[in-house]
């Protein structure tokens, strides 16, 4: 078949994409036009994913067919891929920290004889052609999420991608590092080459890119040519299919009551032995949410760990109910009334291979026994009882909880913490990755819980959420935290300054 | 370019294991048959011999019961630490270290009578095994060093220690020159069943179906299986981490260390070096198979004290019985490829038959149910508490 339109950089037609016992994408389209960014929307599970996976060689389409410059492809291998100018910027890097920005720039398609100082020159001149700076003789771990996101693209230009694929990319910058990216995709396709950009944060989209295309359940329902026609919830809809917004009504207002949760002068160091927590005091009330806001990477995931017992402090107190837990094990801390939803849902929160029973009881097995023996009716019976309270859709309750969706993941994981009526619960980026319902029906559990009187410590890269849930917003940054704000009288741009570490005296 | 790639199967049989074990047997005899004719026996001769002497009659079928006991108990000993994602690689030299210390506790209390002294044995096997493991165990807990070297290291080291009370302070004065160390007293011969076998088997038997309960049925075994699966999880559960590989190893130990001093009491005559014979590595392939499971553990212990049995009794027909180490390490290569092929098939993709490729993926798998339990490394400990 000859080439039928050459007016595209990229074109997936009629796609489809089977896994063992999902269906990813249903025939769906995508045609990007050369020297456009093109954004990819969808909620999660919608397909975005693995379409780009087909076009990177991840994937074999079972249907379908794949275009790139004109061309039909059959990609065995990402290095097909590569070598047809795909270029893919994963959400998790695939950057080796101990190589230098040149090395990992050129890794895989260096030249043979390898000349640093040659190499590192030319990787100056890609960065500066495109405003992106990045010293290429510093090894990549001293580097930050930001610089880290320039190399994975300055390794894709290296190999002169004429499509660059971009995931999520704005997840883990900064307001200014996000706009300098923005500037930096626009001179890409001012020179002729595609982007495919997707995310979740339409308003980014809106402001960087040219053209949509909007997947639902493995179908394209929408392509839009110019997004400065559409408004922000014209897209919003069409990605959900509905007008539902997915955030819950700000819950009424109520009296704070007595303190269950403090922390007290709290510094602790991260996974490199870095200081990720300084001096951190801060208090959450029973009927109360406090949302903690930042762009990630300041100490949230620290924070959360400290206040479970999974980090130790290297200074302060923390408390739950006023008693001094500083030095209680997790567990012991669970059973004074403080639960916990970890981001990291399945690793953390839940074992993966194990069943869906065993992973209910992981706060409870304790009292599930009979002597020594655990009883297996009445393990499987308060199993029933999380499932059918919470709304949890699964198949058999012994097979493996890794097979549940994001959402019947979390709606399990949130049921077993609110199990024994805690006191505190610190949920860290509960409703990420999950679907419309799902959101809701998370946060509408959080405010239940604030109305039932537990304080909860809401942990959260989404701000809308933290602005309709919170009482009260904690701010942090680089590891402080560096104002509180009301959430209903404080401007967003006000919020974005503290984000971003400008506070105001 | 056509080729072919391993795609995960949307179904899997039930029991996948069960029958890539009957694979790998079927072909470990076809392999077997072919090295036995090209060095010039007649196979039928051979594997008729060797059925005969392992299943035919209730002596055969001793025989093949004392050889499966302390393959069972080894087996076992590795399955524990391998439901903790941990490898007890020396389960030979722990067979040793309890076959050992029970052998003085013999020379102390000779004066006992029978089953006290047994009972004493028994208990010193166990302790010598846990001492033996105690060094990995907690530099595997404590400083995250590889269970997988320290436990074979020590294999050679109590081997070592036995030649070495051979020769030196426990050499049997009677021995007419012989470095041998003298015969465990009469009274502290386990009691026999039937034929060979004795009362060691039940002790397996009962080991595995205690093991068994506690690892599926206990708050102790929840914790360990939390620990084995998911250590982040256990960690958050408030799990120590560090005891439950400390146990998990330990328990491995004395398991090992048991079946040292079984076959002490039960089938040798005196503490030698070549009282462990090889059931301590045989135990490895042995918990393998089994995927960690003791019921699959007392299947596979069987069959491989079968084929030990039969690979003894073809030397007559000048066979080595070496033979039975190649049937058993066949069984072994069989069943893992089967195993790999009952979960995945093989697609041959190419641009011809682009439109119904499958993605390659590597067997094993995380999230694979029916795939051996490949036992993770466990991250070193690191306590909060």
């Amino acid at each position: 078949m000859a080439s039928s339109d050459a007016d595209h950089a990229v074109w997936l037609r009629g796609i489809e994409k089977r896994f063992p016992g999902v269906i990813a994408c249903a025939g769906a389209e995508l045609r990007v036009r050369p020297g456009t960014i093109h954004a990819l929307l969808g909620e999660n599970g919608a397909g975005k994913t693995t379409m780009v996976n087909v076009l990177a060689g991840v994937y074999r389409p079972d249907g379908g067919e794949v275009w790139v410059n004109g061309q039909r492809r059959f990609f065995q291998s990402p290095a097909d891929a590569i070598a047809a100018g795909v270029g893919m910027v994963y959400q998790e890097f695939r950057l080796v920290p101990t190589l230098t920005v040149a090395e990992n720039i050129v890794l895989g398609s260096a030249p043979r004889l390898l000349r640093s100082a040659e190499i590192e020159e030319r990787v100056a001149e890609l960065s500066a052609a495109y405003g992106m700076a990045a010293d290429p003789t510093r090894p990549v771990w001293q580097l930050s999420m930001g610089e880290r996101q320039r190399v994975e693209i300055l390794k894709a230009l290296w190999r002169n991608a004429s499509v660059l694929v971009m995931d999520e990319p704005t997840a883990v910058l900064t307001p200014g590092e996000a706009a300098e990216l923005g500037a930096a995709l626009r001179a890409m396709a001012d020179d002729g080459r595609s982007v495919i950009y997707i995310s979740h944060k339409l308003d980014q989209v809106v402001a960087f890119c040219d053209e949509a295309t909007v997947l639902r359940q493995g179908k394209t329902v929408a392509t839009v040519d110019d997004l400065q026609d559409v408004d922000l919830t014209e897209l919003a809809e069409l990605m959900v299919g509905s007008s539902e917004g997915g955030y819950v009504d700000r819950p009424p207002d109520l009296e704070a009551g007595p303190e269950v949760l403090s922390l007290q002068g709290v510094s602790a160091l991260n996974d490199r032995g870095l200081p990720a927590l300084v001096d951190i005091n801060m208090t959450v009330h029973s009927h109360e949410i406090v949302g903690i806001v930042g762009v990630s990477g300041n100490g949230q995931k620290e924070l959360a760990e400290v206040i479970n017992g999974l980090r130790r402090p290297t200074q302060g107190r923390v408390t739950v109910k006023q008693q001094d837990v500083t030095d209680a094990s997790p567990g012991d801390r669970y059973r004074l009334g403080l639960a916990y939803v970890p981001e990291d849902r399945l690793g953390v929160g839940l074992a993966p291979k194990m069943s869906v029973v065993d992973n209910s009881i992981v706060r409870s097995y304790r009292l599930q026994r009979r002597g020594l023996m655990l009883v297996m009716a009445k393990c499987v019976k308060f199993c029933q009882g999380l499932v059918e309270r919470f709304g949890v859709r699964t198949g058999r309750l012994n097979d493996p909880i890794a097979g549940l969706s994001g959402g019947n993941l979390q709606r399990l994981l949130l049921g077993r913490e609110l199990a024994e009526q805690p006191a505190v619960l610190v949920a860290a980026q509960p409703t990420r990755g999950l679907d419309v319902q799902g959101v809701a029906a998370i946060q509408s559990h959080l405010v239940d819980q604030r109305s039932e009187g537990v304080g909860v410590l809401l942990i959260s890269e989404d701000l809308d959420e933290l602005l309709a849930l919170s009482d009260r917003l904690l701010v942090m940054y680089e590891g402080r935290v560096v104002s509180e704000l009301a959430p209903d009288v404080t401007p967003r741009s006000v919020i974005g300054e503290a984000m971003a570490g400008q506070v105001r005296a | 370019m056509i080729r072919p790639v391993l795609a995960r199967r949307e179904r899997v049989w039930p029991a996948t294991q069960a029958f890539a074990f009957l694979v790998g047997i079927a072909v470990a005899l076809v392999l077997g048959l072919i090295l036995l004719w090209t060095s010039g026996h007649n196979p039928a001769e051979v594997y008729e011999r060797m059925f005969d002497s392992a299943f035919m009659g209730t002596d055969s079928l001793s025989r093949t019961l004392e050889r499966a006991t302390p393959l069972a108990l080894t087996g076992l000993s590795v399955a524990v630490a391998g439901s903790m994602g941990l490898w007890n690689i020396g389960a030979e030299g722990q067979m040793m270290a309890g076959a050992i210390v029970a052998t003085g506790v013999a020379m102390m209390a000779d004066g006992l009578s029978g089953p006290l002294l047994i009972a004493l044995m028994i208990v010193a096997g166990v302790a010598g095994g846990m001492v033996l493991m105690l060094g990995p165990a907690l530099a595997r807990s404590h400083l995250g060093v590889s269970e997988i070297i320290t436990t074979l290291m020590l294999v050679y080291v109590a081997i070592r220690v036995v030649e070495w009370l051979e020769t030196g302070p426990w050499k049997d004065p009677e021995s007419f020159g012989f470095a041998v160390i003298e015969p465990v007293p009469e009274q502290a011969a386990l009691p026999g069943l039937f034929g060979r076998a004795n009362i060691g088997m039940l002790i397996a038997l009962g080991l595995l179906i205690v093991f068994w309960l506690a690892v599926s049925r206990t708050a102790w075994g929840y914790e360990l299986r939390l620990a084995g699966s998911s250590p982040n999880t256990a960690r958050y559960a408030g799990v120590s981490l560090r005891r439950k590989i400390l146990t998990a190893l330990l328990l491995s130990g004395g398991i090992a260390g048991l079946a040292g001093a079984v076959q002490l009491t039960g089938s040798a005559a005196r503490l030698e070096s070549g009282l462990s014979n090889g059931y301590g590595f045989a135990g490895i392939i042995v918990a393998a198979l089994a995927l960690m499971r003791p019921s699959g553990v007392a299947v596979v212990a069987f069959v491989f004290g079968a084929v030990q049995v039969g690979g003894q009794s073809i030397q007559t027909l000048g066979v080595s019985s070496a033979i039975s180490d190649i049937l058993q390490a066949m069984i072994l290569f069989g069943a893992l490829v089967a195993a790999v092929f009952f979960n995945y098939r093989i697609r041959w993709t190419g641009p011809a038959a682009d439109s119904s490729g499958d993605e390659p993926e590597e067997p094993g798998e995380p999230d694979e149910p029916d795939e051996p339990d490949e036992p993770e490394e466990p991250e070193p400990a690191e306590d909060a508490a």
